[in-house]
């Protein structure tokens, strides 16, 4: 209905509303890009881990450094001083820690004659009897390993043991029929040294998050003999940071090593995580600023073309034109330049995310960002033109009579 | 007349200070973005040996497992060598000026004063070779020798800052120092010294702390140190001992040449690949045969040491410049067009087009300027936030004068745009119209 006098009052200052066009256009391109880019790493760090322990569990990294030390003698009586704190749930030795970036990848081959591309790679933690108790971890087939099945693996045996507990998707890729329990696998091609799997968990992750086959990993029932000591510990729910003073304490006292790092686990996902996380930051920055930004832009426009228009506007209010009119003018003429400016941007945001994708493989954009950020600048843009457009409405009908 | 327009142009941004404001915090926004990211990737593909990049070398020989992926360029072949290849490399007599093998790993220092906490240090094992290819600079002492190499003997040389913490930055040379139960004898102390890329191990972190413990890489395998970084094997060990690990596939020593011609480097290459032949001879190499040499800057580029992430933020800074420039455009332009009447009020007593031209220009350039000034002052905030939130990131965070010198003339070229038009608009105003309705 008033289309036609905004229309008109817009052609006459085209640059002004040229350029909030394009301001809008372009922060439309960069916001769905971001928020698409951002989103995509907020799932990839908040995948599950399937560690049921993950709030109450630490890591304690210590490295022992003379070399006269019996390192089998100084983990059981780690195990024995440790066990006999009263905030601890369980406790496990571990040569790798799930989703820290560092371990052990290893290949599982299924009959004595394959050839070597045909093995199922997965992450290999050394765990004792308590380790499935320590990491959470559901076991849904089987059973876990009993005291006497724990030994000491050197750091330079090769041989798997015989006896191994695998996650779940593990399982899938080995025996895709769903028979994986109680089935016999090989370290090696031709080798003599079966093993068998005896117990199968719903989920734990190995060590890198980046990798193809992050969701396959085996619990092997060893203790790594060597200089890098390190334990998964449990706390009883709700005192953890008790236990990893306590612990730290504990075993502070030894002269013969020293601590590496006392960490909970949410500060390993953190640490692994921490590019991605870093990325999300700047993206929800860079998206923050260039909202506040362009709408800075339309209110300082906006403030100012009323300013201009305060005879004009005046003269309408005297020959008759509501508050409410005046408002719905300002408002109007935002939503015209945004929607303009919105049409431009949709064809830059496919640009823009055609760019990145080809150049960065950041993904190909998912449709229904386009609209979600539409709405997104349409109400930021009626939201910042209504204070300039109240100040309009406010305009003294008497200001008309004056100075004419 | 300057001092004329001087006062001029202070006075009219007075007369809007919100409208100046915005427009000072608009462009000190994005340059201030563009800034922060561009630091980090001008950093992150800085050259870190720029009288040198072209004559050394990272070298890749392809014996990887027959049954993988076939090999397409250097990026599909492992970036590290085998522990066999290197040695026999190191002592054969080939086309090189010189030649490094070397691999990161770490060892626990034990201060002489029994009250001292033993702390855990990365060590680089390497060849004599290392520091010489690499000009790496020395305060003490030199490198160790050829003999020295051979032998595996206990000795060290140290970085600055583990010479200032163990023996108060003094001459340590000849001095002992205890490292995982071992004494070593400090033979050199090197300067300050942090290429950035870390180039010559880009497998674990490129942007890391160079190590503050140099020791010979025969030290090294005797005592059996752990490899800290990627050891990958494609074919089983023969047995369980550390022998077997050595004369195995596995892959885990990064290996440099210096070829100080391009002649050379042909040489070399030819001699890489009569190697892999011979080693086919053997029974080993069952590839074809696609050996890599690459110099620095190409190596970089191999082992994508920019991170994608960061270009995709530079593209998205600098957007976000545009969005910023077209905001001070606009604004602007209202602004001048509220001078109209001033403007015309001028021209009708005489004033030309051009004098109002330079009378407006002033006040975009100062608000420009202010622009750039407070651009600077966010991205050095921006970077501090960087080194924060990124690991690894401390040399990637440093500004320097070409960086301050490009800041200057993005907000300059940046202002400029932004102000040009609004500026040449005011010139166009028709004065007649405006002096009727004052």
């Amino acid at each position: 209905m008033e289309f036609r006098p905004i229309l008109s009052a817009l052609m006459r200052n085209k640059a002004g509303a040229l350029l909030i066009a394009l301001q809008i256009a372009i922060t439309l391109a960069v916001v769905t890009n971001a928020l698409y880019i951002l989103k995509q790493r907020q799932t990839h760090i908040n995948r599950p881990t399937g560690i049921e322990a993950t709030a109450d569990a630490f890591v304690i990294y210590t490295r022992v450094f003379r070399n006269d030390i019996n390192i089998e003698q100084l983990v059981d009586d780690d195990l024995l001083k440790i066990r006999a704190l009263a905030d601890l749930q369980a406790v496990t030795p571990i040569q790798s820690v799930p989703v820290s970036g560092g371990g052990w990848g290893e290949d599982f081959y299924l009959s004595q004659d394959q050839s070597s591309d045909q093995s199922v790679g997965f992450g290999n933690f050394m765990v004792n009897q308590d380790g499935v108790e320590a990491l959470g971890l559901d076991l849904i087939e089987g059973r876990n390993f009993s005291t006497e099945e724990i030994t000491f693996r050197s750091p330079v045996e090769t041989v798997y043991p015989r006896i191994v507990l695998i996650s779940k998707p593990l399982a899938n890729a080995l025996f895709p029929d769903g028979d994986a329990l109680g089935q016999l696998v090989y370290d090696e091609l031709n080798s003599p040294h079966p093993t068998r799997i005896i117990g199968i968990y719903e989920n734990m992750p190995n060590a890198w998050p980046n990798a193809t086959m992050f969701e396959n990993s085996a619990l092997m029932p060893q203790i790594s003999a060597s200089n890098d000591v390190r334990y998964w510990i449990r706390a009883k729910p709700g005192r953890r940071d008790q236990l990893m003073t306590e612990v730290e304490q504990l075993l502070g006292l030894d002269r013969n090593r020293i601590i590496l790092g006392n960490r909970t686990f949410e500060e390993v996902k953190a640490r692994t995580y921490r590019n991605d996380i870093a990325m999300v930051k700047l993206l929800s920055g860079v998206v923050a600023l260039l909202t506040m930004v362009t709408a800075m832009g339309i209110i300082g426009l906006a403030w100012f073309s009323v300013t201009q228009r305060r005879k004009q506007i005046g003269t309408r209010r005297a020959l008759g034109a509501h508050k409410m009119d005046i408002l719905r003018y300002f408002m109007i003429e935002n939503w015209l330049i945004t929607s303009a400016g919105l049409a431009i941007g949709i064809v830059l945001t496919l640009a823009l995310n055609y760019f990145l994708d080809t150049n960065f493989q950041t993904g190909r954009l998912v449709w229904y960002y386009i609209p979600v950020g539409m709405l997104f600048l349409w109400l930021l843009g009626q939201l910042a033109v209504l204070a300039p457009a109240r100040k309009a409405a406010n305009t003294d009908p008497a200001l008309a009579t004056r100075s004419v | 007349m300057f001092t004329y327009y001087v006062r001029l142009g202070i006075k009219s941004m007075h007369r809007n200070p919100i409208l100046s404001a915005l427009m000072v915090v608009a462009l000190a926004l994005g340059i201030g973005a563009c800034m922060t990211t561009l630091t980090v990737y001008y950093l992150m593909s800085g050259n870190p040996v720029p009288h040198k990049s072209d004559q050394l070398y990272a070298v890749q020989l392809d014996g990887w497992d027959p049954n993988a992926q076939p090999t397409q360029g250097p990026q599909d072949v492992q970036p590290q060598l085998t522990y066999m290849d290197a040695q026999n490399l190191m002592s054969a007599q080939t086309p090189a000026l010189q030649q490094a093998a070397m691999f990161r790993s770490s060892l626990v220092v034990q201060p002489e004063d029994d009250d001292a906490v033993p702390f855990q240090n990365s060590v680089r094992a390497t060849y004599h070779t290392f520091f010489d290819m690499f000009d790496v600079p020395f305060i003490y002492g030199n490198a160790w020798t050829q003999g020295e190499d051979q032998q595996g003997a206990r000795i060290v040389v140290l970085g600055k800052a583990l010479n200032e913490q163990l023996f108060g930055g003094e001459n340590s040379v000849g001095r002992d120092i205890r490292l995982s139960d071992q004494l070593y004898r400090v033979i050199g102390v090197i300067d300050e010294w942090q290429p950035t890329p870390r180039f010559y191990d880009v497998v674990t972190s490129s942007f890391a702390d160079v190590a503050s413990l140099f020791i010979p890489f025969k030290t090294a395998v005797d005592l059996e140190l752990n490899p800290n970084g990627n050891v990958n094997c494609w074919k089983p060990l023969d047995d369980s001992t550390n022998a077997a690990f050595l004369r195995s596939e596995c892959v885990w020593v990064q290996f440099w040449a210096e070829l100080s011609t391009p002649t050379a480097a042909d040489a070399y290459f030819d001699y890489l690949n009569n190697y892999s032949r011979e080693q086919q001879g053997f029974g080993r190499f069952q590839r074809p045969i696609n050996n890599f040499i690459s110099p620095v800057m190409e190596w970089m580029d191999v082992n994508q040491v920019v991170s994608t992430d960061n270009r995709v933020l530079v593209r998205l800074s600098f957007l976000f410049l545009a969005v910023c420039v077209l905001n001070t455009v606009g604004l602007l332009l209202a602004k001048f067009m509220g001078k109209a009447p001033e403007v015309a009020l001028r021209r009708s007593m005489g004033a030309t087009r051009q004098a109002i031209f330079t009378q407006n220009l002033f006040e975009v350039a100062t608000i420009g300027v202010l622009g750039g000034v407070f651009g600077i002052a966010l991205a050095w905030l921006g970077l501090r936030l960087v080194e924060n939130i990124y690991r690894g990131y401390q040399h990637l965070v440093a500004m320097d004068w070409m960086i301050l010198l490009i800041s200057m003339l993005i907000a300059v070229v940046a202002s400029i745009i932004a102000g040009l038009y609004p500026v040449w608009r005011t010139t166009r105003i028709p004065p007649a119209q405006y002096l009727k309705i004052q």
